[in-house]
């Protein structure tokens, strides 16, 4: 059982079955205030289902997820999104006839009022609400440097820059933690570069802890304070990205070879 | 793209849709103008204007529900008539136009809803045929109504409109009856995508799903899009009923809905200077194609009215196929390209 003490969001003993399939296995894991919490493991050890039971998408069969200490399992997606659980995609998953800017608004939407009225007639209030939150997503914008293309239509844009829209439409939730699943896959190094230093800021600069799962391992070493290592279903490691790197079942699930102790039984 | 020399000191000055002092002044010209007209064009003219301000009206309600939230409707007209038999109704019970407009606007509204609650767990070919469903359903509930009711097969005639005191029954008077609403109509279509809800609607077109894990109410926003759409047919309606003096269910075809959808596309999906360029060139090709049409009925050329008919059906058809296939995005893309590509001379448009 993972520490409850502080924790933010928590996976406590979660159970997800698909058929005979046991995705997950007894997973605990606690986020911390002020930590990148890294979910790593070979393809299929159940990070994605993971990230997913702590997002909503899937209802775990056994355990819980808490949020704030509160039992939050049975909420779906938008319940979560309006606690603060911001998430970015796999993949694209931007609004593609929309500019970067308006993007990052819908990002407001539980945080901004009006309606059918206010949008049709657009009266004096909904003028100074819309300026006040184009002035956050500027902020917004600011951050991730995307004043260029603010007005760009995201269907035009590079890949990697529509994956720095989909983080600030994550960031204009006011999440309370960020879960991000794969952000940096099938980016040039330069824009990992990017995408690990927004990260970082994210902890430091907005003081929003993250969850990411991320196959490359440099990275994942290099900017996570605490590092979770699945392989089918259950937790094999947990601990500093130091105390992981020299972890032997570690090295073992990833290298496909057996361990030293394993040989020593053989 | 801008013209140069443009800056902002203020977000809310930055949405504005008439940037410059110029096309201020270029809006109040032609508002003037359009405002003068009654004062010198003839009745067929005006009554011709009033038609096209009603389409435009219900084309920028299909820009709502198609345009801006994907929603396909294939039923507007059926809406355009709630709006039309609404106002008949209370205008035979002597209700002031100022009341009911905005009650045909509500009841078409509110009729939308109940096909929009089914609707909103379908998406794409089956949407299509649950709002096919409300288009077929339409003459259908009228004609088994009450004659009282509504008319049922005959129909109901409509009161002429007065509006504190003044006859608004003319042909000028419905005519600035229908520009004041089809200002109103194209103002407010600007406005939505500069908003909360506008923005929720674009979200939910272009991926529903990532918009729910981002806190949009799917479902409702989905609902609400019908219903907004459905507002403007409400209001497109009861001028319609105004100006025909007396509705029928016959009025309010399926035709009439693919044409309005059809004047959509051509004009652009995305931009709402699309309903308004989309209604003016097919209302131009029609218009066009009624008078080579009675030319040639009246050249002896022994082709019939229904020949003349069919011909303008292929002309949309066509119309509507060109535009998908050589500038999906419509007449207001070719537009702004145009625009873009002036501002941008002597240097080539990237």
């Amino acid at each position: 059982m993972a520490a409850t003490g502080g924790a933010i969001l928590e996976a406590r003993a979660l159970g997800l079955r698909f058929g005979a399939v046991e995705a997950l296995k007894d997973v605990s894991v606690a986020i911390r205030p002020g930590d990148v919490h890294a979910l790593i493991g070979p393809n299929g050890a159940g990070k994605s289902s993971l990230l997913n039971c702590l997002s909503g998408f899937y209802h775990p069969w056994t355990g819980a997820v808490l949020f704030e200490g509160r039992d939050i399992s049975a909420t779906r997606p938008p319940e979560r999104a309006r606690m603060g659980i911001g998430r970015t995609f796999q993949g694209i998953q931007t609004y593609p006839s929309m500019t970067a800017r308006e993007n990052i608004l819908t990002g407001f939407h539980t945080q901004m009022t009006g309606g059918v009225f206010a949008g049709l007639f657009r009266p004096p209030g909904a003028v100074r609400q819309e300026e006040e939150f184009t002035a956050r997503a500027e902020e917004i914008i600011d951050f991730l440097e995307l004043e260029e293309d603010r007005h760009r239509i995201v269907g035009d844009m590079s890949y990697g820059l529509r994956k720095r829209v989909d983080l600030g439409r994550a960031l204009a939730l006011s999440p309370k933690v960020l879960v991000m699943d794969e952000p940096m896959a099938g980016m040039s190094p330069e824009e990992k570069g990017d995408i690990a230093r927004f990260t970082l800021d994210i902890r430091d600069r907005w003081g929003i802890p993250v969850v990411l799962v991320e196959h490359d391992m440099d990275v994942v070493m290099d900017i996570s304070d605490r590092v979770t290592v699945l392989e089918f279903g259950r937790i094999i490691a947990e601990g500093t990205p130091d105390e992981i790197r020299g972890d032997e079942r570690v090295i073992a699930a990833y290298l496909g070879g057996e361990t030293e102790a394993e040989e020593d039984a053989a | 793209m801008r013209p140069t020399g443009i800056w902002f000191s203020s977000y809310a000055a930055e949405a504005r849709v008439l940037e410059t002092a110029r096309a201020r002044i270029w809006l109040g010209l032609l508002g003037a103008g359009l405002l003068g007209l009654p004062l010198v064009s003839g009745t067929w003219l005006l009554g011709e204007m009033t038609n096209l301000f009603i389409t435009l009206i219900a084309v920028c309600g299909l820009f709502v529900t198609v345009g801006m939230a994907g929603q396909i409707n294939i039923a507007q007209s059926a809406f355009v008539g709630v709006g039309a038999f609404t106002a008949a109704k209370l205008s035979g019970l002597g209700v002031p136009v100022w009341a009911v407009i905005p009650a045909a606007a509500l009841a078409s509204g509110v009729v939308s809803v109940l096909f929009a609650l089914p609707a909103a767990r379908v998406k794409g070919f089956y949407l299509a045929l649950t709002t096919l469903a409300a288009q077929v359903m339409f003459p259908i509930v009228i004609l088994a109504l009450p004659m009282s009711w509504l008319g049922g097969l005959v129909g109901m005639p409509v009161a002429p409109p007065r509006l504190f005191g003044i006859g608004l029954g003319t042909p000028a008077g419905l005519y600035l009856l229908g520009l004041v609403l089809a200002a109103l109509a194209v103002w407010t279509s600007y406005n939505l995508p500069r908003s909360r809800i506008g923005r929720a609607f674009r979200a939910v077109h272009d991926n529903d799903s990532a918009a729910g894990v981002m806190g949009i109410p799917v479902t409702r926003i989905k609902i609400a899009a019908f219903f907004v759409g459905a507002l403007y047919a409400g209001v497109a309606g009861a001028i319609l009923a105004y100006l025909l003096q007396f509705v029928t269910v016959s009025s309010f075809t399926l035709f009439a809905s693919v044409w309005y959808l059809g004047m959509l596309i051509v004009g652009g999906l995305h931009s709402p200077l699309g309903p308004i360029l989309g209604v003016i060139f097919v209302t131009l090709v029609q218009e066009g194609l009624h008078s080579a049409g009675n030319a040639i009925l009246q050249s002896g050329s022994g082709l019939g009215g229904g020949a003349v008919f069919a011909a303008s059906s292929v002309v949309l058809g066509l119309c509507i196929l060109a535009a998908l296939i050589f500038e999906p995005r419509g007449l207001a893309h070719l537009w702004t390209q145009t625009m873009t590509a002036f501002r941008l001379w002597p240097f080539p448009r990237n």
